[in-house]
């Protein structure tokens, strides 16, 4: 049980942005969190990273307590990508993705081969070597993106935490992260919680789905059981249905337009 | 049309070994150069042993020390500068926005108000009045200063924003509270604070770089071991905690040594306006993409413009030099301008 959180509660100020939130993931898994906006994805994904302190509730990662950890043990277990983070300026690509290895470098050490290697990887994964040397003001919104993703990936954590990563990419892009999720998932055995809004992306990468409403989790379960649920046509307030695409594959949601 | 772009943006390598030499020539200059007017040769004579008495005092007595106690608070106004700018994420930090500077000149005031009930009670004495004290005073201020936008900021939430905010609110505050006490004074001391405010090097002696040095000497020290950190505080704390790194503790730690830095300068040479400000944008902008020569370049460039500064002011007063505070904002506002248009 690589992390796993239970009846976890956060309040900001008296709104409850989180109540009783139970999550648990085997290794590899990818679960997806999905929710209307300010349902507390972001709030969820915080709290497991360790950057919230809950009211209620614990995390843990590998069956200790998220708490007891130091950030630096931490990060060589877990690695977050919040949204939209902002870079600093005059970075290259690569001095971005280098930082990923503070966890494994520290304040002092100097970068080993092993270092080295785990960024040439991350660089490579993502499509970026080419990119390496560029300033990331001079990139496009899904290359930076992308070598945010490097940064993460160059941690190299067993547990993978990702904040609406396709947002802001174009569809080419989105699948590009996407499918990197599923091999890191299945070659490298990473587990990875995302949240993500497109739904139908939500259901093809993830191997089970939570999803959130007003701080609470209404459904957590596999893509095909949330298609029976009907719950999607209440919680995000849309008309549609579910049509199935093919044995092996999540069912597709066809939304319903007012105009037809 | 579009790869000229990208070429054009790209950092240059700009030349940086020479500023080296030309900041040795400028030393060797300020020592020549002067009001009291002295022949090379008799320059020369001094500082190979010999030479009159009066040459001798004049350079190593007066000059000497002054461009010494200059380099070191060029170092300490530059260095506490790019330290507030890294982690407060604002490249308009510096040590007088931040409230260190005020903190400095409300602690110096009040100590000359008191100081005359407690040495003198004619408040005409110049000479009377414990000059010698100022830079303690100056010291402890502004760590005092400091140390309160730092409680402010750690009872919130360390964010960047937050704390430049209690820093000029802070600021604002300390410098109101000075001001109102010099409007009720005599001229005396008046004057000896304005020539403070107005940040000077005139009459800086050994005492002073002797003051400054142990602070100079521990952040130096220090500095190399804090390259890591100062690039990853330049993230949003989500972003560096993320990456593994003890964001609040290296917060707490690079703001203390800002503190100690700036407020130790503010002490002896009172505020120089705008070295803090514009030296770390000048060595960014010279290091280019190149951002581990930003550190170094910080403390050189420093050292050169507050040495240059005041060499001006030296010369172009005559004998009512004017002071490098005066200097350093007239010539630093076109320079901060240029580099502005230049960066984006």
């Amino acid at each position: 049980m690589p992390i796993s959180c239970s009846g976890l509660s956060i309040a900001y100020g008296p709104r409850l942005a989180l109540s009783a939130f139970d999550l648990t993931l085997g290794k590899g898994e990818i679960r997806v969190l999905i929710g209307p906006n300010g349902s507390g994805k972001s709030t969820a994904l915080h709290a497991l990273a360790g950057l919230i302190t809950p009211s209620g509730g614990e995390v843990s990662v590998g069956g200790r307590a998220v708490a007891s950890f130091s950030r630096r043990d931490l990060a060589k277990r877990l690695s977050f990508l919040p949204q939209q983070p902002a870079a600093p300026d005059e970075m290259t690509v690569e001095q971005l993705v280098r930082q990923g290895r503070f966890a494994h470098v520290g304040l002092f050490r100097s970068y080993s081969a092993r270092d080295v290697e785990a960024v040439r990887w991350a660089l490579d994964s993502t499509g970026l070597t080419g990119l390496a040397e560029r300033n990331l003001r001079e990139l496009s919104g899904g290359e930076r993106q992308r070598a945010w993703i490097s940064a993460a990936l160059a941690q190299e954590a067993e547990i993978l935490l990702l904040d609406e990563p396709t947002s802001f990419l174009d569809i080419g892009h989105q699948v590009e992260v996407l499918d990197l999720v599923c091999r890191l998932s299945r070659e490298r055995g990473v587990t990875i919680v995302m949240a993500i809004h497109d739904l139908n992306q939500a259901m093809s990468v993830c191997d089970r789905i939570s999803l959130l409403d007003k701080g609470e989790r209404v459904f957590d379960g596999v893509p095909a059981d949330l298609a029976a649920s009907g719950l999607i046509e209440r919680i995000f307030n849309v008309r549609g249905r579910f049509v199935s695409i093919a044995d092996t594959r999540a069912p597709h949601f066809d939304v319903e337009l007012a105009r037809h | 049309m579009t790869g000229l772009t990208v070429a054009a943006r790209r950092p240059l390598d700009r030349p940086i070994w020479i500023i080296l030499p030309l900041a040795l020539i400028l030393i060797v200059l300020a020592v020549f150069l002067g009001v009291a007017d002295l022949s090379p040769a008799m320059v020369l004579d001094v500082l190979t042993g010999h030479g009159s008495e009066n040459a001798r005092l004049i350079i190593t007595d007066i000059r000497i020390p002054r461009i010494a106690t200059g380099i070191l608070a060029g170092i300490h106004f530059a260095v506490a500068g790019l330290l507030l700018q890294t982690i407060t994420r604002n490249p308009l930090a510096d040590p007088s926005i931040m409230g260190i500077s005020q903190g400095a000149t409300l602690a110096v005031t009040i100590f000359l108000f008191f100081a005359v009930y407690w040495f003198d009670s004619d408040p005409h004495k110049v000479y009377q009045l414990p000059v010698a004290w100022l830079p303690t005073v100056g010291l402890f201020g502004g760590l005092a200063a400091g140390g309160v936008i730092f409680l402010l900021a750690w009872r919130r939430d360390l964010g960047p924003l937050r704390i430049t905010l209690c820093g000029i609110a802070v600021g604002a505050v300390l410098h109101a509270l000075a001001m109102g006490l010099i409007a009720g004074w005599g001229s005396a001391r008046i004057e000896i604070v304005l020539q403070w405010l107005s940040g000077s090097l005139y009459a800086r002696s050994w005492e002073h770089v002797l003051f400054l040095l142990p602070f100079t000497i521990a952040g130096l020290l220090v500095l190399p071991f804090l390259r890591r950190s100062i690039d990853l505080l330049r993230f949003e704390a989500p972003v560096a905690l993320s990456f593994g790194f003890p964001y609040r503790a290296q917060f707490t730690l690079v703001l203390m040594i800002a503190c100690g830095l700036a407020a130790s300068a503010v002490g002896v040479t009172g505020p120089i306006i705008f070295i803090g400000l514009i030296v770390p944008h000048l060595a960014r902008f010279i290091a280019g993409s190149r951002f581990n020569l930003v550190l170094p370049l910080t403390l050189l460039l420093g050292a050169v413009i507050v040495t240059a500064g005041d060499l001006i002011g030296r010369l172009a007063g005559g004998a009512e030099e004017i002071p490098i505070g005066v200097v350093s904002a007239i010539g630093g506002a076109p320079i901060l301008l240029a580099l502005l248009r230049r960066i984006r």
